[in-house]
């Protein structure tokens, strides 16, 4: 009876679950998020704030989830691929600290986030990517 | 040098996380999605602990506190 029931949600989106409500709203925190200054009070309240509340939507049911698959193919594999050089690259660079030289990810991004508009596009990447898991 | 190096190597990771995504999106791929990898990871729970959605959720608000707060 559980289960029926969520596949009766499931079908029926709710009206603020539909990509027409949804994208606007991610659009407009990541506008606002984008005016916010590295190292300030109010980014680091707002990043908390926001995730807080993505996470708090993620733990408990009020969100629609579609299905998990329940076992992962062979190919899954592959995903090792990028992960391995990105983690040899950051490793590297982290372990060895020698600044600009040979820089880690996060010195990289750091001049290309200063832009107001970067910023904004990275907050919404990174608010649409963690609705996405919300929803999973 | 070693700063080209370096960013050779970012580029190459981003490219390769987007062609392996390119290739579980076509059809009858034996590749899932990085949505499906994390899906997955999603479901470990340790009795009523939703362990890998707790951890998942908190790697990526790091993430987006370490890159954007910070």
């Amino acid at each position: 009876m559980m289960d029926h029931s969520r596949e009766l949600t499931a079908e029926a989106p709710r009206a603020w679950d539909r990509p027409v409500v949804s994208v606007p709203v991610l659009i407009c925190l990541s506008l606002v998020g984008g005016q916010l200054p590295s190292f300030s009070a109010q980014a680091n309240l707002y990043t908390l704030g926001t995730g807080g509340a993505l996470i708090w939507l993620g733990l408990n049911n009020r969100v629609p989830r579609r299905p998990a698959p329940r076992r992962l193919t062979p190919g899954a594999v592959w995903w090792l691929l990028p992960v391995t050089v990105f983690g040899v690259f950051e490793g590297a660079t982290f372990v060895l600290s020698v600044g600009d030289d040979f820089p880690t990810f996060s010195r990289l991004a750091d001049p290309l986030l200063e832009d107001h508009l970067v910023r904004s596009t990275a907050w919404f990447a990174w608010l649409a990517a963690f609705w996405g898991l919300v929803r999973r | 040098m070693m700063r080209a190096l370096a960013i050779g190597g970012f580029l190459t990771a981003i490219l390769l996380f987007a062609g392996v995504e390119w290739a579980s999106r076509r059809e009858d791929s034996r590749v899932p999605s990085l949505g499906d990898v994390c899906a997955f990871v999603m479901r470990y729970a340790v009795g009523p602990v939703p362990v890998g959605r707790i951890g998942l959720f908190g790697f990526w608000w790091w993430l987006g506190w370490h890159f954007l707060a910070r």
